[in-house]
C-alpha cells in the first residue's frame, strides 16, 4: 500500500489547519453560507436534509486495518456508530456535527486519510478495480497510477473550479470491474506489442439525467505520458465545457457537443504542447510509487486445496459462500474474499463500528492487512488462503457478515434517497430492504443466479440505475412516489444503458414487478448458464413488457 | 464596502488600473487588438472568460496589464487563461483577477501566474490587507508560477523561498 512521506503528511495536516480555519469563519459568520458551499464540498461536507454530511476518501478502494479502525472510531465518536459505503468507493457519515469535522480530518489525517475532493466541481477521489494487485486476470497493478493521479490532482491550482465534478477510473483487466466506460475519464491500462506499459484512454461517460457511454480517444498512452495528456483534457474541458447549465457541464455533454473527433483533435494539439514537460513522468518515479503497492509475501498454502473440499461438502452454507463470494486470486492457493454489505433486508453499503472493527482485525489476521471498497458497496478481503476461509467465515458469520450474494438478485446498489439526500425524489433504502426481504431465499437466489439490480432516488443516478441490469429510478408524479424501471443497462467490458421499460410503479407494485421481471427470465432463458442480461441482449424487453403490462402495454 | 486591489507585497495603493465604481480603464479584446493595429500600447485588456487568449498573442509587447475576469467564484476558466498567458504565450506582463475574488482562491490564483487581484469581498479585503492567506505551501503538482522542486517525486513542487 501506499504510505505517506513527509511531504503527504505536512500537506495533509496543512489542509486540516485550513479547513478549520474556513470552519471557524463559517461559525462566526464572517462567511456566508453560499461562499463556504464551495470551500466545505471541496472537503467532502455536504448538508443534507438533517445534517452535514462527510465523505472521505479512500483512494482506489484500498484500506489497511488501521485506516478501518480508525473510520469505526469516527462512526462511534462523532456519528451514530455506523458509515455508509457507497459507489465511488468512500465512506459517507451521515450525522457529524459541523464543528467537530476538524477533528475528523485530525483523525483521519493521523492514518493517512483525507476528505479532499471527495465533492466539488474538481477531480474526485480516482476509483480503480477492486481486485487490483490481486486479480489473476490483470495486466498490472493500476492502483501505482491512480495514486499518482491523487497527487497530481490534489487541490490542482487550474482544475478546482471545473464546469462540473470530474471522475476518473482505472482498471488493467479485460474483464472491467472499474466501470470506466462510465467516467469522465476511464483508463485501461495494458501493454503494447513491446511490453510496454500505456493506457486505452475514454472520455466522455457518464449517468446522472443524460446518460452516455465513453467515447475511446487513445488507443495507447504511453505511461510517462499520463499527466501529461490528462492534463490536456483537463484544460480543454475547463476551458470550453458548458457553464450555462449544471446539467450539460459534464465533459461527457462536450464530448458529445463537439464531436469525438474534433475534441479528440483539440486534446491532442494542446497535448503536443505539453507531452516533453516538466509533467512527464520519469521512468524512477513511477517505480518507487509501484514499489509501495508490491504484493505481499504469501506462504505456500497447499493444504487448503484439500481442506477445502471437505468443509465444502459437511456445510454447503460454506459452499454457497464460496461459490458466490470467493474469487480465484493469482496465487492458486489463496482466494479474494466478497465481504457482503448487504444482509438479506438490510441497508445496502451500511456497516457499524463493530463490525468495521471486526473486518479490520480479520484482515490482519488473514489478508496481509488489506482490505478493499468496491464500487458495488461491499468489502473484500484480497488476499487469503484457502485454508483460512473456513474459520474467517464463521468469523464473519458472528457479525453478520457472511450473506453468500455476490453479485446475485440481493446484491443491490442503492443510493441514500428519500431517507438522506435532499435532491431525492423518492425512498431507495426500502425499496432495495423489500425486494431483498422477497428474493431472500438462498437456493432461489442462486437459482436466479448473477443479476445486478441498482436503484437510485433520483435522475442524479448515485444508484447506478442506468447500468442495471435492471435499474429503478425513484420519480415523482403528482407528489407521489413512482418507480420507473430500466432493462439491460450493465457496467463492465459491454456497457450499455439500460431502457425505459414501461409506465412506472406504485412503491408497493415495485416488488411484484422485479419478480414478474425474474419469472419472465427464469420461463424463458435457455439453461441457467444464460444470465439475465444474455437473455435480455438475445430477446429484447418485448416478453418482459408483455408480461408486466400485458395488453396495455405502453412505450414510455 | 470598498474595493481595494492587492499583490503579494501588499495593498496597491492608487493603482491606475483599479476600477473604484468608475468606468473601467480596462478594453476589451477585440478594442485592445484594433488598438494595437493603430500603434496603440500600454493598454489594459480585459479578457472575459469566454474570450481565447491566444488571439493576444500578437501584441502582448503592447499590453500594460492583462485583467482575467472571475464572474462567479464557480467559474474557473481563467486560471487556464492565466496558465496559457505564461506558459504558452510568455506574457511577463502584470495580470490581474477581477471579478468574484473570494479568499481562498487566491492563493490558486498566485499559483497559476497572476499577481494581483481585486475583490471587493468585505472579509476577502480583510484578510488579504493583513496578509493572511489560506494557501497551504506545498504543491502536488507544476504550475505556471515557478517554484522549487523537492527531493520527493518529479510533479511535486514547494513554495519558493
Ligand atoms: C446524499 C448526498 C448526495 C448528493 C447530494 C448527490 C448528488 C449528486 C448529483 C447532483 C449527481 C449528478 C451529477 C451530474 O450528473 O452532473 C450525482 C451523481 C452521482 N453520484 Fe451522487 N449524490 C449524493 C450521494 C451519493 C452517494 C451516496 C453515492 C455513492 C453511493 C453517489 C455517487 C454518485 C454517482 C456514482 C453518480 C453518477 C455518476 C456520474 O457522475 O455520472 N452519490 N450525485
Ligand atoms: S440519486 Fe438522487 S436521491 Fe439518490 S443520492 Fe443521488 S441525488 Fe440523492
Amino acid at each position: 500500500m501506499y504510505r505517506y512521506d513527509e511531504f503527504d503528511r505536512d500537506f495533509v495536516s496543512a489542509r486540516v489547519a485550513q479547513f478549520r480555519d474556513q470552519v471557524e469563519r463559517r461559525l462566526t459568520g464572517e462567511i456566508s453560507e453560499d461562499a463556504f458551499k464551495p470551500l466545505r464540498l471541496m472537503n467532502g461536507v455536504y448538508l443534507q436534509l438533517h445534517a452535514y454530511m462527510l465523505r472521505v476518501a479512500i483512494p482506489y478502494g484500498t484500506l489497511s486495518s488501521r485506516q478501518m479502525k480508525m473510520l469505526a472510531h469516527v462512526a462511534r465518536k462523532y456519528d451514530r456508530g455506523y458509515g455508509h459505503f457507497t459507489t465511488r468507493q468512500n465512506i459517507q457519515y451521515n450525522w457529524p456535527k459541523l464543528a467537530d469535522i476538524p477533528d475528523i480530518l485530525e483523525d483521519l489525517a493521523s492514518v493517512e486519510m483525507h476528505a479532499i475532493q471527495t465533492s466539488g466541481n474538481c477531480i474526485r477521489n480516482v476509483t480503480a478495480d477492486h481486485f487490483a494487485g490481486a486479480a489473476a486476470d490483470e495486466v498490472a497493478d493500476p492502483r501505482p497510477y491512480a495514486e499518482i493521479l491523487r497527487q497530481w490532482s490534489s487541490l490542482h491550482p487550474e482544475f478546482s473550479f471545473l464546469p462540473r465534478k470530474f471522475k476518473i477510473a482505472v482498471t488493467a483487466a479485460e474483464n472491467d470491474r472499474a466501470a470506466i466506460q462510465v467516467h469522465d475519464i476511464g483508463l485501461q491500462l495494458k501493454r503494447n506489442e513491446e511490453g510496454e506499459i500505456g493506457f486505452a484512454v475514454h472520455i466522455g461517460g457518464g449517468q446522472g439525467r443524460t446518460p452516455m457511454i465513453a467515447k475511446k480517444i487513445k488507443d495507447f498512452l504511453p505511461e510517462a505520458h499520463l499527466l501529461s495528456y490528462i492534463t490536456a483534457i483537463m484544460r480543454v474541458y475547463n476551458l470550453h465545457g458548458r457553464r450555462d447549465n449544471k446539467y450539460k457541464a459534464r465533459i461527457k455533454i462536450l464530448v458529445h457537443e463537439t464531436g469525438t473527433e474534433e475534441l479528440a483533435a483539440q486534446i491532442e494539439a494542446e497535448w503536443a504542447h505539453l507531452r516533453e514537460s516538466e509533467l512527464r513522468l520519469p521512468d524512477a518515479d513511477i517505480a518507487r510509487i509501484t514499489e509501495y503497492f508490491a504484493a505481499p509475501e504469501l506462504a505456500v498454502r497447499a493444504e487448503g486445496w484439500t481442506e477445502l473440499a471437505a468443509w465444502k461438502k459437511s456445510d454447503p452454507g460454506f459452499a454457497s459462500w464460496v461459490a458466490r463470494n470467493v474469487r480465484p486470486h493469482r496465487h492458486p492457493d489463496y482466494g479474494m474474499v466478497t465481504i457482503s454489505l448487504k444482509p438479506i433486508g438490510g441497508i445496502p453499503g451500511d456497516a457499524s463500528a463493530d463490525q468495521m472493527e471486526a473486518i479490520a482485525d480479520l484482515a490482519e489476521q488473514y489478508s496481509s492487512d488489506e482490505i478493499r471498497v468496491t464500487h458495488e458497496q461491499n468489502l473484500v478481503l484480497p488476499h487469503v488462503a484457502l485454508a483460512d476461509l473456513e474459520p474467517l467465515y464463521r468469523a464473519l458469520q458472528a457479525e453478520g457478515l457472511a450473506t453468500a450474494n455476490s453479485g446475485l438478485v440481493t446484491d443491490i446498489i442503492a443510493c441514500p434517497g428519500l431517507d438522506y439526500c435532499a435532491l431525492a425524489n423518492a425512498r431507495s433504502i426500502p425499496v432495495a430492504q423489500e425486494i431483498s426481504e422477497r428474493f431472500g431465499d438462498q437456493a432461489r437466489q442462486e437459482e436466479i443466479g448473477d443479476l445486478k439490480i441498482k436503484i437510485s432516488g433520483c435522475i442524479n443516478a448515485c444508484g447506478h440505475h442506468h447500468v442495471g441490469h435492471i435499474g429503478i429510478l425513484g420519480v415523482e408524479k403528482k407528489g407521489a412516489e413512482l418507480y420507473q424501471i430500466t432493462l439491460g443497462g450493465s457496467a463492465d467490458e459491454n456497457t450499455s444503458i439500460g431502457e425505459i421499460v414501461g409506465r412506472g410503479f406504485e412503491p408497493e407494485k415495485v416488488t411484484d414487478a422485479i419478480e414478474t421481471i425474474v419469472s419472465t427470465y427464469l420461463s424463458g432463458r435457455s439453461g441457467t448458464d444464460e444470465a439475465f442480461i444474455d437473455y435480455y441482449r438475445r430477446v429484447g424487453a418485448a416478453p418482459f413488457k408483455e408480461a408486466l403490462y400485458g395488453d396495455k402495454a405502453e412505450a414510455a | 464596502m470598498s474595493t481595494i486591489v492587492w499583490n503579494r507585497e501588499g495593498v496597491v495603493e492608487d493603482d491606475r488600473w483599479a476600477s473604484n465604481g468608475e468606468e473601467s480603464a480596462f478594453v476589451s479584446v477585440d478594442e485592445a487588438m484594433e488598438l494595437a493595429a493603430t500603434g496603440g500600447s500600454d493598454i489594459g485588456v480585459l479578457v472575459e472568460p469566454a474570450d481565447d487568449v491566444s488571439r493576444l498573442e500578437a501584441i502582448l509587447d503592447r499590453l500594460a496589464i492583462v485583467a482575467l475576469d472571475f464572474p462567479a467564484f464557480n467559474d474557473g476558466r481563467a486560471f487556464s487563461q492565466a496558465t496559457l498567458l505564461r506558459d504558452r504565450l510568455g506574457y511577463e506582463g502584470e495580470i490581474r483577477a477581477v471579478g468574484a475574488v473570494l479568499l481562498d482562491q487566491v492563493p490558486f490564483m498566485l499559483r497559476v501566474g497572476i499577481d494581483s487581484v481585486e475583490t471587493g469581498h468585505e472579509p476577502t479585503a480583510r484578510r488579504l490587507t493583513e496578509m493572511r492567506l489560506p494557501g497551504i505551501d506545498l504543491y502536488y503538482q507544476p504550475s505556471a508560477k515557478p517554484a522549487e522542486p523537492t527531493n520527493t517525486y518529479s510533479w511535486r513542487r514547494r513554495a519558493a523561498g
